[in-house]
């Protein structure tokens, strides 16, 4: 006898089947249709053209599940059996409707092979769940929720998947077909079996259970967090298509706040926890999170756009969904330091830095659900053209003895264009960073001027908090300042300048007639410094026989892949000693002063996350912590006075070990 | 409920150095930043949340030359739905009572419901102007005024007294209150949000319209006349000490010391 496969045996009313069937593929298409008349709300942003690299993201992140084994091994195990299993799993099935009723196929070996593939696809999926299962309850992985969801979700799965081996097994119990053993867990299962022939009576229904579990399970998963299956493909394939801007003026007619991209993004997450783990505000204590801020966004949407929403029922079990921790308010979005550290360990790519710039445009728009000292700064911002409360006067202040060329002042203006920035220009701290840099320029002799007290804020700031208004304004200002100065070529103390230079800028600039788009270089300090000492233009001759640590900036690291550059220049110093702190590079930990913190203390938690930052530096056990931006030198410098750390540990910027160690740093400036 | 507000744009001088012409008579304002009077902002911010309960319009009214559009197209972005410039140069050298009556001309014929101004400007710093509109459009009135809870044709006002104290007074509707600061939070105000009310009408008027003479107004209609403006001069004995921390503190326990204090 042919090995083939039995379907529908001892099987009535087979149509009642295909009813359900269809049913159930209703119920999972409407819910489908749900989530996507929720995404046709949002923005545009981009279009979605085809790209050889989301299809490899698709494969490498999706399938092969790269970035869920990042920093997580048993977690990526896990995913993979389950993944593979349930996709292996519903293939099998769609053979099975092709061998039925289009071409038989499933016989002889080729049945053989299936079916042992189809009991090893069965039992991965199983162990996947079971391990999902004890992660999540027995360990208590502490990054994992525990909702009603999270369990629904896999016993049902496992349901589904133990009721298919106890139907086999007792069909093969009485069957007892030749190949049996080739379906092994079935197989071996059918021993339990001792009286095959009683047992049989229950058989039909044990059929029903699986068909009605299977179809129920496919009616629900677009209702519950197994809908990234959809959603995480999307949202990978999304992810590297560039951003087209908006301008705010089209943005303050739009009715929606997000980009259907966000929508999409937020729809691919499962809250996994990992975004949790990273983000500095959730590790000091903050009521932030940005699982929080996504929950939260996707229920509104749902709230908003769902065509359910009329019904008060449905209103309801959006909100019953999440229990405790789901008490989330607008105005938290404000605690986001920007960092990027949760898209960089989320796998699914959600960009929620970017949503909840989106999200803060709205809030600022409306203006009633802001921190004080954040309006504070922003009337200031505006006022100023500076967030420090200081006039045009000062901003040049910090460079009066060193004979600094103004660009505004000299006729050609072929050199390099020192951005020095509001804070580095107006905080006394952070001045030294500029006189320093300034004072290795003229040593590199490096030709170089700055824009005096006409340089004007880069826009940065307003950016960060969503006030596009505002940083529109003031990048037309500098737009049309290095236009009338004929400058090309910029380079930037801070790391936010820097950015907003090279990777804001450019989309604006896009919108406009060519004739009117300035195209310049930017480079950040630390660039530039590795550059002369690549080229033997600084003296770095006094060993100094100290042990430092290098804080990543956040803008530098994470947002512009500049980690090794400020290594090299220390590496380049004689007798210095480099260790690292226990979180660096892409993990590095914000010092608290990104998305506009640094003006907002009043949000502070009852430990700032520059002091766990400078804890980290104390344990290295290193004399110097160097970082790379006036921002986080503030943020630092002040930690370590709050900390009590002022005797054992100082703060540095890089330029000011560098102009140490050519013992150009003035003398008796540091403390 | 409808509200009128009066507003006033003011020199931002927290951290401007203050230079006065040669006559001593005037601070130069050319290179300073103009804003909305601080104890204004909560006005308005308090005027549009009493609107946002009860219902009714805010208008919006200041007494200057054109650039003064600026704090009035402000209070429009924040809620306000009428703004009136009073666009008079005269009143420059007015003192309380000439402004006090310039604002009358303006808001006698309004209808409305409540009338509420800053506790005082930041630029001369009177703290009478709303006090003397009130008498002049015979309103009760109540100062300084820190909570304000509406009911059926009166309202329990908060007004800031000294030491924390604060006076709860009950008080008829229609009245005028001045604003304290702190009463609540001032909403931002966003670039978009001034642009989208960039084409809003703005009632313009001036003193001849509202009928006033120039004698009324400026300096010759003025009670008070500032005689002379001057720099405090530069104080001595203060000292900038140098060193580290540890020195520094040492040297200030010295000085605390020396002085007698310890």
């Amino acid at each position: 006898m042919i090995p083939s496969r039995t379907s529908y045996w001892l099987i009535q009313h087979v149509w009642v089947f295909y009813l359900l069937a269809a049913v159930a593929v209703g119920v999972f298409l409407f819910g489908v249709i749900i989530h996507v008349s929720v995404w046709i709300k949002g923005i545009r942003r981009q279009t979605i053209p085809f790209s050889w690299r989301g299809i490899s993201n698709l494969f490498l992140d999706g399938l092969l599940g790269r970035r869920i084994f990042r920093g997580d091994i048993a977690a990526g195990t896990m995913h993979i059996l389950i993944m593979w299993g349930f996709l292996g799993l519903f293939v099998g099935t769609v053979l099975i409707s092709v061998d039925y009723w289009l071409y038989h196929f499933l016989s002889g070996f080729f049945y053989i092979w299936y079916s042992t593939c189809l009991e090893i696809l069965g039992l991965m999926l199983m162990i996947g769940l079971v391990w999902s299962l004890i992660r999540r309850y027995i360990q208590r992985v502490p990054r994992l929720e525990r909702r009603i969801e999270d369990l629904t979700v896999v016993i049902w799965l496992f349901a589904v998947v133990l009721s298919g081996f106890v139907v086999e097994g007792l069909r093969l119990a009485n069957q007892s077909p030749e190949w049996a053993k080739w379906s092994f867990a079935g197989h071996w299962l059918s021993f339990l079996f001792t009286q095959p022939q009683g047992a049989l009576s229950i058989y039909p229904y044990l059929w029903w259970v699986h068909a009605l579990l299977s179809l129920g399970l496919i009616a629900y998963i677009p209702f519950c967090k197994l809908f990234h299956m959809l959603g995480a493909p999307a949202s990978i394939y999304l992810e590297n298509q560039p951003l087209q801007a908006i301008l705010a003026e089209s943005r303050a007619q739009d009715k929606e706040v997000f980009s259907y991209r966000d929508m999409i993004f937020f729809d691919a997450c499962t809250s996994c926890g990992r975004c949790v783990e990273v983000c500095p505000s959730s590790g000091a204590g903050e009521p932030f999170s940005p699982r929080d801020f996504i929950v939260w966004a996707r229920d509104n949407l749902l709230m908003k756009y769902h065509p359910l929403n009329h019904f008060n029922w449905f209103e309801n079990w959006i909100t019953r969904r999440h229990t405790k921790e789901q008490v989330f308010e607008p105005q938290k979005i404000w605690h986001c330091t920007t960092c990027k550290a949760c898209l960089d360990v989320c796998p699914v790519y959600v960009a929620t830095p970017d949503a909840i710039q989106q999200a803060r445009s709205k809030l600022v728009e409306e203006g009633t659900h802001m921190p004080p000292l954040l309006t504070q700064s922003l009337k200031n911002l505006y006022k100023y053209n500076n967030p420090w409360e200081a006039t045009k006067k000062k901003r040049a202040q910090w460079s009066r003895d060193l004979e600094i060329p103004d660009i505004s002042q000299s006729k050609e203006a072929e050199g390099l264009c020192y951005f020095v920035g509001c804070t580095t220009s107006m905080d006394i701290r952070a001045q030294e960073l500029a006189r320093s840099f300034a004072r290795i320029l003229k040593y590199g002799r490096v030709p170089f001027g700055t824009l005096g007290k006409r340089e004007p804020c880069c826009g940065d700031i307003a950016r960060r908090v969503g006030e596009d208004g505002l940083f529109e304004k003031q990048m037309e200002d500098c737009i049309e300042l290095f236009r009338r100065y004929g400058i090309r070529d910029v380079v930037t103390s801070s790391p936010h300048c820097f950015h907003t230079f090279r990777n804001e800028y450019p989309a604006f600039q896009a919108l406009k007639p060519p004739e009117e788009q300035v195209e310049f270089r930017v480079r950040h300090y630390t660039q530039l410094l590795r550059e002369l000492v690549a080229a033997g233009s600084l003296k770095l001759g006094k060993p100094l026989n100290i042990k430092v640590t290098y804080h990543d900036p956040c803008y530098l690291g994470r947002h512009n892949q500049i980690y090794d550059v400020p290594r090299e220049v220390i590496a380049a110093i004689p007798g210095v000693q480099m260790v690292e702190m226990a979180h660096n590079r892409a993990d590095s930990l914000c010092c608290g002063g990104g998305g506009d913190r640094i003006w907002q203390e009043d949000l502070d938690a009852d430990v700032k996350m520059s002091e766990i930052r400078i804890r980290e530096a104390e344990d290295t056990g290193a004399e110097i912590l160097i970082t790379a931006c006036p921002l986080c030198l503030i943020m630092l410098e002040d930690a370590r006075k709050t900390t009590g750390l002022e005797d054992s540990l100082r703060v540095m910027d890089l330029n000011e070990l560098v102009a140490m160690v050519m013992g150009l740093d003035g003398g008796g400036e540091q403390e | 409920m409808n509200i009128v507000v009066c507003v006033r744009q003011v020199p931002e001088v927290a951290d401007a150095e203050l230079e006065i012409d040669k006559e001593g008579t005037e601070i130069l304002k050319e290179d300073l930043v103009m804003d909305i009077n601080e104890w204004d902002n909560y006005a308005v911010e308090e005027a549009v949340r009493i609107k946002e309960a009860h219902g009714g319009k805010v208008t919006v009214v200041t007494l200057g030359d054109e650039d003064c559009e600026d704090v009035l197209r402000t209070a429009l972005a924040m809620g306000a739905e009428e703004a009136i410039l009073i666009n008079e140069e005269g009143f420059e050298l007015s003192d309380a009572a000439g402004i006090a009556q310039g604002l009358y001309r303006a808001i006698r014929d309004l209808p409305f419901d409540l009338l509420l101004t800053g506790a005082q400007c930041s630029d001369d710093g009177w703290a009478q102007v709303g006090l003397i509109l009130a008498e002049y459009l015979g309103l009760p009135y109540a100062s300084l005024v820190v909570g304000i809870e509406i009911s059926e044709g009166k309202m329990i006002v908060q007004r800031e007294l000294e030491s924390n104290t604060v006076e709860k007074v009950e008080i008829p509707i229609p009245a005028a209150l001045t604003i304290q600061t702190g009463i609540n939070n001032p909403r931002y105000v966003s670039i978009m949000g001034i642009q989208k009310v960039r084409k809003t009408e703005i009632k313009e008027t001036n003193s001849g319209e509202l009928g006033l003479s120039e004698e009324e107004i400026g300096l010759k209609g003025s009670s008070v006349a500032s005689q002379k403006l001057s720099l405090p001069p530069v104080g001595e004995g203060a000292e900038i000490l140098t060193g580290s921390l540890s020195e520094i503190c040492e040297k200030t326990t010295q000085i605390i010391r020396d002085k007698g204090v310890i």
